[in-house]
C-alpha cells in the first residue's frame, strides 16, 4: 500500500510538468502502479526504445498529403484488372519502372518514381460510428476514436479534450532546433459538412502545439502580412514593445489564470521568435522556385502546396500535412474524393492528374535533393471505396458508377527515411475488400512516423485531466524499411 | 475508511481509464486492495422498502445503503449478505432474488453488526409464457443483435436484417420468421434452432459468442421456440417508462461507488428489473464512470449525469461526486434577484463559494461588450467611475441605459443575422440588406420572441416585400426547414432522426418527417424584380413521405398538440412552437441568451438540448423559463435581469473553493472577444476607423450586414461565421498561434496604431502631458485609470523612446496585446 500526501482526487497536483516518460519496452504490461508514479516526468524529449528497430529515427521531417474525402484505392493504387467489372472499373493498369508492380492508369507519372516508394494495400480498420469522415479523419490524425460520435459517424466539433494529432506530437516531442514552424497545416482545414477542423489541432495538449495553419491557396499569392516584419517596427523595437507588454501584463496577476487557460504567453513567446528570425517568411515565398518546378507539381492549389511543403521541410518544419482542397460538396464535378455521385470521369481528368504530378515530383525533387533519406512521404485518405460501384456502404445514395466509403481494405503510399522503394507492403483481396495478408492500422501508421523520428510510439503524454495516455496505441510497421 | 485506502482507490480509478487493455494489471490491484474494510456505518436501510414478486422468472435486486457518522448515505450493496428467513425466496449469487413458494416472507441483510429486514411478497410461482417484446427483443437489443454495426445495419448483415436498436419491432418479428430454410426455428428440438446456434457461436457465426449457452438469455429464447414463436406485437404494450434507483446519488470521495437498479413500468401498471438488459452512459466520464452492470465509480468531484436506456425508453439521474470539502463553510451572500437565489442553492449543495462582485471598472467594460458588442469610451468609463451613486444602483441604471441604445440593436441584429444565416450566398445582395433592416426593426421595438419567431415561421410573400419570408431561402428544402427550427428554436438537433428513430433520444424518424410535413405546401418563385422570390403556400402541397414506408406522412408535432384545420399548415407549427405551453421552447431561448451574458449556457451546447445533456441548474433553468414566459417573451427584460443579478456581476477571480468549479455560475467567466468586439475595441482604443469594402463608410464591425463585406483578413481569423449554418459553433472564439502572429505584427494593429488621425496622433497635436496620455490609452483599451506604478512605468517608457511618438504607439501596441484587453472579463 502506497501514500501520498494530497488529499485523494487531486494526486496529479504535486506533479509539476504534466508529462512523464515511461522507459523500456513496448507496453504498460508488467509496470506497477506506484513505478508508473515513480517515473514522474522529468524529462521533456521521448526517448529511444529499448531495441531500436529499423528506420528509428531517420526522419527530420514528415510530409503528410492528407487526401480527405476518400480516395478509390482500385481506381488509383491497387488496379484489379480481373475483377468483374462492377469492381474492376474503367481504368486499366500501367506497368511502374518496377517490374511487377502496376498502378492504375490514372497514374502515369507516379509509374516512373514507383522505385521510391512503398504501397501499402492492406490498410484496414473499421471506425466508430457509421464509417463517415469526421470520425474516420479524427482516427487517422490522432490514433484514437473519438469519445462520442453521433449515431452518424459526426463528430461534436473540435474540443480541447480532443486526442492530439501527430502534428501536435511531433511539435512537442521533437521541435524544430532553430526557430521554425513546428508543424504547419495548408491549405485548408480537415473537414466533413459543418465539422470543421476535427482532428486538426493539438487538443487536450494544448493549443500552443497546434500546427501553423495557412489556410490559404499557394498557387495564388500568400499573404503573410504577420510574419514580414513592418518598416517602422525594427527588432529591437519590437523587442522593447514585447518587454513593456511583459511589465503591464506584470501588473495584472488576476488576468494570468486566463492567459494559462488559453497559452497565451506560449503563442507569444513562439510568435516572437518567428516573426524576428524571418526563416520561416523566405520559407513561404513560392516565388524563390523556378517556373519549371513550380510547373513540375502543378500548378494547382494541391501541387503548390505540396511544393511548399518541401521548402516548409527544407527550412526546418517537422510536420507539414497537406489537406486535399476539395471536400465533399455533392457536386460531382468538384475534385473532392468523395466519389458517390461519379467517379471515373472525375478521377481521370480532375483528381489524378494533380495528384499525379505533386506525388511524383515531390519523390523525384526529394531524391534529387538527396532529402528522401531523412523525409518520410504519406499520402494517404481515411478511407478507400467500395470495390462495388453503386451500393451503398454510408447510408448516402451512390450513382451506378460512384464508389461509398471502405475503410476496410485501402492503400496508403509511404516513402523515405529508410521505407525501402520500389515494394507492395500487405496485399488486399482478389476484388480490394478485404487484406489477405499483414493487415495494417492507421494507428500503426501513426506508430512508424513517431518511430522515423526517433519518438517512442508509446511514450505517455498526460491529458488536461492529467491522465496518462499513449501517443499512440500502434505498432510500427517494421516489414517496410 | 481509511485515508490511505482511500489514495489507493483514487490512484487506480485515475489510472484505470488508461490500464482498461491491461486487465491483469487491474485484476491484481483489485483482489489485493478492493476488498478491504467496510466503511463504518451507523444505519442501514434498503431501497426500496419492500418487494413483490410476481411470477417464477421475476428476479428483483435491492439495493442496501448505510448512514455514515456524518449523516451522509452510502451504497453497501457490495458488502451486504442477503439471508432468507424462510423458504419462500432464494438469493442467487448475482443477488437477485426469485420467489420459491406463495406468500409474505422476510429477507435478512446484514452489512458487518448491523442488519435490516426486507419484507417480500410472493404472489405466484407460476412461469408465464415468454413474450416477443417484452423479453426476446430486449434480448436482441443486448446481446447487440440489432446494433447499427450489427444486423441492425442499414443492409443488416449476412443476409439477416433487424431493426437499429429494435425500434420497429414488428418489421423484426416478420423478417424473424421469414425462414428460407426452415432453420432458423426448430419448435421440437429448440435447441437447433439457427437463432440459438449462431448467437452461442455453435454454428460459425461473423459477431462471435454473444449469448452464453444455458444462460437466461438462452433459456428464454429456447421457450419462447417451444412456445411456438408466437408474437405478441401489437397486444402487448412496450416499456413505459423506467425508474433508477436511486433518483439521485452523492458519491463521497473519489473511488466511491453506487450501484443502480433500473425497473421498467408498464402501461398495464406490472414493473419488472431490467438492470441487467439496461444500457448505461455517463455523461461526464471524467467525473463517474458507469459500467454495463450499472455500477457507478466516482473519478474526481464534480457532477454528471447517468442515461439509462433500455427499449427506447430513458432515465437521467443527476450523481455528485462531493470530494474532500472539510474547513467549507457558507458566506452568507446577498441575491440580488430570483437568479442568485438559485445558483447558491446549488453551490451550497456543493460546498462551492461564489465569488466576490467585480469592480465598477470591471462591469462598465463588460456589460458594455454584453450589451451592445463595443467597449466603453473613455468618456463613458470616466462618468460612470465618477458617478458617486451607489454602484449597485448606478449599475442598474448604466444597463438601462444600455439596453434602450441603438448600439444594442446593432450588436443583436448582428447575432441574429448570424443565426438566421443573413448572407447574400442566400439571399441576394438586396435580399440581405432587407433581411438586416427587418432584424433590426424586431430587435429595436423589442419584438417579443415568440412573434417574432411566428413571423419567421409563417412568412409568405415577396422576400423584398416581407423580408422575413427569407427563412425560406435559406430553408428551400423541407429537410433544411425541420433542422434548422429544431436547432434554433427548441435547441434540439433533428438530423439524426431523418435516417432512423434517435437511438439515444426521444426522437423518431417519423417524427422528422411529420414535422417535415408542415412545410409540405411552402413553395419558391421568382418576383418580378431581379434577385427577388416570393414565397407562398401552395394548395398543391408535395406530399412529404416516410423513406422506409414511403407512406404519405400526415402533419403532426412530435410533443403536444397542435390545431389540423390551418389552411397554410405553418399557421399551426408556428402557434404550437411559439405558445407558452411549449416547454422547449420558452427554456431553449432562455437558455440561449444567458448564454451570451454568462459565457455559457445552463445547458451547454445551447442548441443541443437532450436528456443526456441536461441542465446544470434545473431550477434556475425553470425560473428564468417562467419569466420568459410570464413577461410576454421579453428579450430585453431577460437580459436586464440576468445583468442585474449578482451571479453576473461576479469577479473572473476565483477562490479556494470555486476555482475548479466551471458550470455552476460561481464566478465570471472570462471569454475572448468575438471577431468584432475585437476589431472594434481597437478602433475605440486607437480612433482608427478600419477599412471595409462595399458598405457606407464608418460603419463599425459590428454592424456589417454579412461575411462578404470584406477587411484585412482579421475577421475571419478571428472567427467570424460565415452564415451557412444554425449552429453557434459556426462561430469560434479560441487563440491560436496565429492570432498572437496577428496582434504582434499584422496589419489590423500596426496601422491603426500609426493612424494619422487616430487618438495618438491627436493626443500628441494637443500637446497632453504624459500622465494625461497615459490616462486616456488605460481607459481607452482596458476601461480603468492606470494605478501609480503603471503611470510611472508608462513615463519612463516614452522618456527613453526614440520619440515620445514611438513611445505612446509602443504603449498602446502593449495594452492592446495584453489579456487584459483581448477578453471580455
Amino acid at each position: 500500500m502506497i501514500s501520498l500526501p494530497q488529499a485523494p482526487g487531486r494526486l496529479c497536483d504535486g506533479f509539476s510538468r504534466r508529462e512523464f516518460l515511461r522507459v523500456g519496452g513496448a507496453a504498460m504490461l508488467g509496470i506497477s502502479l506506484p513505478q508508473v508514479l515513480s517515473l514522474q516526468a522529468k524529462a521533456n524529449t521521448a526517448v529511444a526504445p529499448a531495441a531500436p528497430l529499423n528506420g528509428w529515427g531517420k526522419a527530420d521531417s514528415v510530409i503528410l498529403l492528407f487526401l480527405q474525402g476518400g480516395p478509390s484505392h482500385i481506381d488509383i493504387w491497387d488496379p484489379k484488372p480481373n475483377a468483374p467489372s462492377n469492381i474492376r472499373g474503367e481504368f486499366n493498369p500501367i506497368p511502374t519502372n518496377v517490374p511487377g508492380i502496376q498502378l492504375s492508369e490514372t497514374m502515369p507519372k507516379l509509374a516512373k518514381q514507383m522505385d521510391k516508394a512503398c504501397l501499402i494495400r492492406s490498410v484496414s480498420y473499421t471506425p466508430a460510428g457509421l464509417f463517415n469522415h469526421t470520425a474516420a479523419m479524427y482516427q487517422m490524425v490522432t490514433g484514437e476514436t473519438p469519445d462520442k460520435v453521433a449515431p452518424s459517424g459526426q463528430l461534436d466539433p473540435p474540443s480541447p479534450a480532443d486526442h492530439p494529432n501527430a502534428a501536435a506530437h511531433i511539435a512537442k516531442f521533437r521541435p524544430p532546433e532553430e526557430p521554425m514552424l513546428a508543424a504547419v497545416q495548408l491549405p485548408r482545414p480537415m473537414q466533413e459538412s459543418n465539422i470543421i477542423g476535427k482532428g486538426g489541432n493539438a487538443g487536450f495538449l494544448g493549443r500552443s502545439y497546434d500546427p501553423y495553419f495557412l489556410f490559404q491557396d499557394p498557387n495564388k499569392d500568400i499573404k503573410l502580412d504577420d510574419l514580414t516584419l513592418r518598416p517602422e517596427v525594427p527588432p529591437m523595437r519590437l523587442q522593447r514593445r514585447k518587454t513593456l507588454l511583459e511589465t503591464i501584463n506584470a501588473n495584472m496577476p488576476e488576468i494570468d489564470k486566463v492567459a494559462d487557460d488559453y497559452a497565451l504567453n506560449e503563442y507569444y513567446e513562439k510568435a516572437y521568435d518567428l516573426i524576428l528570425s524571418q526563416k520561416a517568411r523566405n520559407a513561404f515565398d513560392l516565388s524563390q522556385e523556378t517556373d519549371e518546378m513550380r510547373d513540375k507539381y502543378g500548378r494547382h492549389t494541391f501541387g503548390q502546396s505540396v511544393l511548399l511543403a518541401r521548402r516548409l521541410v527544407e527550412a526546418g518544419t517537422r510536420f507539414v500535412q497537406v489537406n486535399w482542397p476539395s471536400v465533399a460538396n455533392g457536386n460531382p464535378n468538384d475534385t473532392a474524393w468523395d466519389t458517390h455521385a461519379a467517379n471515373f470521369g472525375p478521377l481521370k481528368n480532375l483528381h489524378c492528374p494533380k495528384l499525379d504530378s505533386a506525388v511524383s515530383s515531390l519523390l523525384e525533387d526529394l531524391g534529387q535533393r538527396g532529402m528522401l533519406e531523412n523525409t518520410l512521404v504519406l499520402a494517404i485518405g481515411e478511407f478507400g471505396r467500395s470495390p462495388r460501384m453503386g451500393v451503398s456502404t454510408s447510408g448516402n445514395g451512390n450513382a451506378p458508377d460512384g464508389r461509398d466509403h471502405w475503410p476496410y481494405c485501402y492503400t496508403g503510399l509511404i516513402a523515405g527515411a529508410g521505407v525501402k522503394g520500389g515494394q507492395v507492403y500487405g496485399k488486399s483481396d482478389a476484388t480490394g475488400s478485404t487484406p489477405l495478408e499483414k493487415p495494417v492500422h492507421p494507428r500503426d501508421i501513426l506508430a512508424t512516423i513517431y518511430h522515423t523520428l526517433g519518438i517512442d510510439p508509446h511514450t505517455i503524454v498526460m491529458n488536461h485531466l492529467d491522465q496518462p495516455r499513449e501517443l499512440v496505441k500502434g505498432e510500427v510497421i517494421t516489414g517496410i524499411f | 475508511m481509511k485515508p490511505s485506502h482511500n489514495i489507493v482507490l483514487t490512484l487506480l480509478i485515475a489510472f484505470s481509464c488508461c490500464l482498461i487493455c491491461q486487465p491483469t494489471v487491474w485484476s491484481q490491484m483489485e483482489e489485493s486492495e478492493l476488498s478491504v474494510e467496510i466503511p463504518e456505518i451507523t444505519t442501514l436501510k434498503t431501497i426500496p422498502e419492500s418487494l413483490t414478486l410476481e411470477h417464477a422468472r421475476d428476479g428483483r435486486r435491492v439495493l442496501v445503503s448505510g448512514q455514515t457518522k456524518d449523516g451522509g448515505w452510502i451504497d453497501v450493496t457490495s458488502w451486504a449478505v442477503l439471508k432468507p428467513t424462510s423458504d419462500g425466496v432464494k438469493v442467487l449469487d448475482d443477488g437477485y432474488i426469485f420467489p420459491k413458494t406463495v406468500g409474505p416472507t422476510n429477507l435478512k441483510v446484514t452489512v458487518k453488526n448491523l442488519d435490516i429486514d426486507l419484507p417480500i411478497n410472493v404472489k405466484s410461482i407460476d412461469t408465464p409464457p415468454v413474450s416477443f417484446v417484452r423479453d426476446v427483443m430486449p434480448i436482441l437489443s443486448h446481446a447487440g443483435c440489432n446494433n447499427g454495426t450489427c444486423h441492425g445495419g442499414a443492409k443488416g448483415k449476412n443476409g439477416f436484417k433487424l431493426s437499429l436498436r429494435g425500434y420497429d419491432p414488428e418489421f423484426d418479428y416478420e423478417l424473424l420468421i421469414e425462414d428460407i430454410s426452415g432453420r432458423r426455428f426448430n419448435r421440437a428440438f429448440p435447441e437447433q434452432s439457427l437463432m440459438l446456434l449462431k448467437p452461442t457461436s455453435e454454428v460459425p457465426h461473423k459477431g462471435g459468442q454473444v449469448i452464453k449457452p444455458d444462460s437466461r438469455d438462452y433459456r428464454l429464447i429456447h421457450q419462447w421456440i417451444s412456445e411456438g414463436v408466437v408474437s405478441d406485437v401489437g397486444k402487448t404494450q412496450r416499456v413505459e417508462r423506467l425508474e433508477v434507483l436511486p433518483d439521485s446519488a452523492e458519491l463521497s470521495m473519489p473511488g466511491s461507488m453506487q450501484q443502480l437498479i433500473v425497473i421498467a413500468h408498464y402501461p398495464d401498471g406490472t414493473t419488472r428489473d431490467v438492470t441487467r438488459e439496461a444500457k448505461f452512459t455517463s455523461s461526464v466520464n471524467e467525473v463517474a464512470k458507469v459500467t454495463d452492470d450499472g455500477v457507478v465509480t466516482a473519478e474526481r468531484r464534480g457532477e454528471t449525469a447517468i442515461l439509462t436506456r433500455y427499449e427506447g425508453a430513458y432515465s437521467t439521474n443527476g450523481i455528485i461526486v462531493m470530494g474532500d470539502r472539510s474547513g467549507y463553510e457558507w458566506v452568507e451572500t446577498p441575491g440580488y434577484n430570483y437568479i442568485d437565489t438559485h445558483v447558491h442553492n446549488k453551490l451550497k449543495r456543493l460546498k462551492i463559494l461564489p465569488s466576490e462582485l467585480c469592480t465598477d471598472e470591471e462591469f462598465v467594460r463588460r456589460i458594455h461588450f454584453d450589451m451592445t458588442g463595443l467597449p466603453p469610451t473613455p468618456e463613458q468609463v470616466r462618468s460612470f467611475l465618477m458617478d458617486k451613486t451607489e454602484s449597485k444602483v448606478k449599475r442598474e441604471k448604466l444597463i438601462d441605459v444600455l439596453v434602450n441604445s441603438t448600439e444594442y440593436v446593432d450588436h443583436w441584429t448582428r447575432k441574429w443575422g448570424d443565426l438566421l444565416q443573413s448572407n447574400r450566398k442566400f439571399l441576394g445582395e438586396r435580399g440581405m440588406w432587407l433581411f438586416k433592416e427587418w432584424i433590426h426593426e424586431a430587435i429595436a421595438e423589442n419584438r417579443p420572441y415568440d412573434k417574432f419567431v411566428h413571423d419567421l415561421i409563417t412568412a409568405t410573400g415577396s422576400t423584398y416585400a416581407n423580408p422575413a419570408a427569407n427563412y425560406f431561402r435559406v430553408s428551400r428544402e423541407y429537410t433544411v426547414a425541420v433542422e434548422n427550427t429544431t436547432q434554433l428554436f427548441l435547441g434540439v438537433r433533428f438530423s439524426c432522426n431523418k435516417c432512423h428513430d434517435h437511438p439515444f433520444e426521444v426522437w423518431t424518424q417519423n417524427q422528422y418527417y411529420e414535422l417535415g410535413a408542415f412545410f409540405s405546401n411552402v413553395r419558391l418563385k421568382n418576383g418580378r424584380l431581379p434577385g427577388e422570390e416570393v414565397v407562398y403556400a401552395s394548395f398543391n402541397p408535395t406530399p412529404v413521405k416516410h423513406p422506409r414506408t414511403l407512406a404519405v406522412v400526415e402533419a403532426s408535432v412530435p410533443f403536444g398538440e397542435t390545431r389540423n384545420d390551418a389552411a397554410d399548415k405553418r399557421d399551426a407549427l408556428a402557434e404550437w412552437l411559439t405558445s407558452a405551453e411549449n416547454p422547449k421552447f420558452a427554456k431553449a431561448g432562455a437558455n440561449r441568451i444567458w448564454s451570451y451574458f454568462m459565457g455559457r449556457g445552463i445547458i451547454e451546447p445551447v442548441d443541443d438540448i437532450r436528456s443526456s445533456n441536461p441542465p446544470s441548474n434545473p431550477e434556475l433553468l425553470d425560473a428564468l423559463t417562467k419569466d420568459f414566459v410570464e413577461s410576454g417573451f421579453d428579450m430585453k427584460h431577460i437580459m436586464k435581469t440576468i445583468a442585474r443579478s449578482r451571479t453576473y456581476q461576479q469577479s473572473i477571480k476565483t477562490n479556494k473553493w470555486n476555482k475548479e468549479d466551471t458550470i455552476n455560475f460561481s464566478h465570471a467567466i472570462a471569454r475572448r472577444l468575438t471577431a468584432e468586439q475585437l476589431l472594434d475595441a481597437i478602433g475605440v482604443a486607437t480612433g482608427s476607423q478600419p477599412k471595409f469594402e462595399g458598405v457606407p463608410k464608418n460603419l463599425r464591425a459590428v454592424q456589417l450586414p454579412d461575411s462578404k463585406v470584406k477587411d484585412d483578413g482579421f475577421l475571419k481569423l478571428f472567427g467570424r461565421p460565415e452564415r451557412e449554418s444554425s449552429c453557434e459553433c459556426e462561430r469560434t472564439s479560441d487563440v491560436s498561434l496565429a492570432h498572437a502572429m496577428n496582434l504582434i505584427n499584422g496589419p489590423t494593429v500596426a496601422n491603426a496604431v500609426i493612424d494619422p488621425n487616430g487618438r495618438i496622433a491627436k493626443l500628441l497635436k494637443e500637446e497632453k502631458d504624459d500622465r494625461f496620455i497615459v490616462e486616456e490609452l488605460y481607459l481607452a483599451t482596458l476601461a480603468r485609470l492606470p494605478q501609480d506604478n503603471e503611470y510611472a512605468t508608462a513615463v519612463e517608457y516614452f522618456a527613453n523612446a526614440e520619440s515620445k511618438e514611438e513611445g505612446v504607439q509602443d504603449l498602446m501596441w502593449a495594452l492592446i496585446n495584453s489579456p487584459a484587453f483581448l477578453f471580455n472579463r
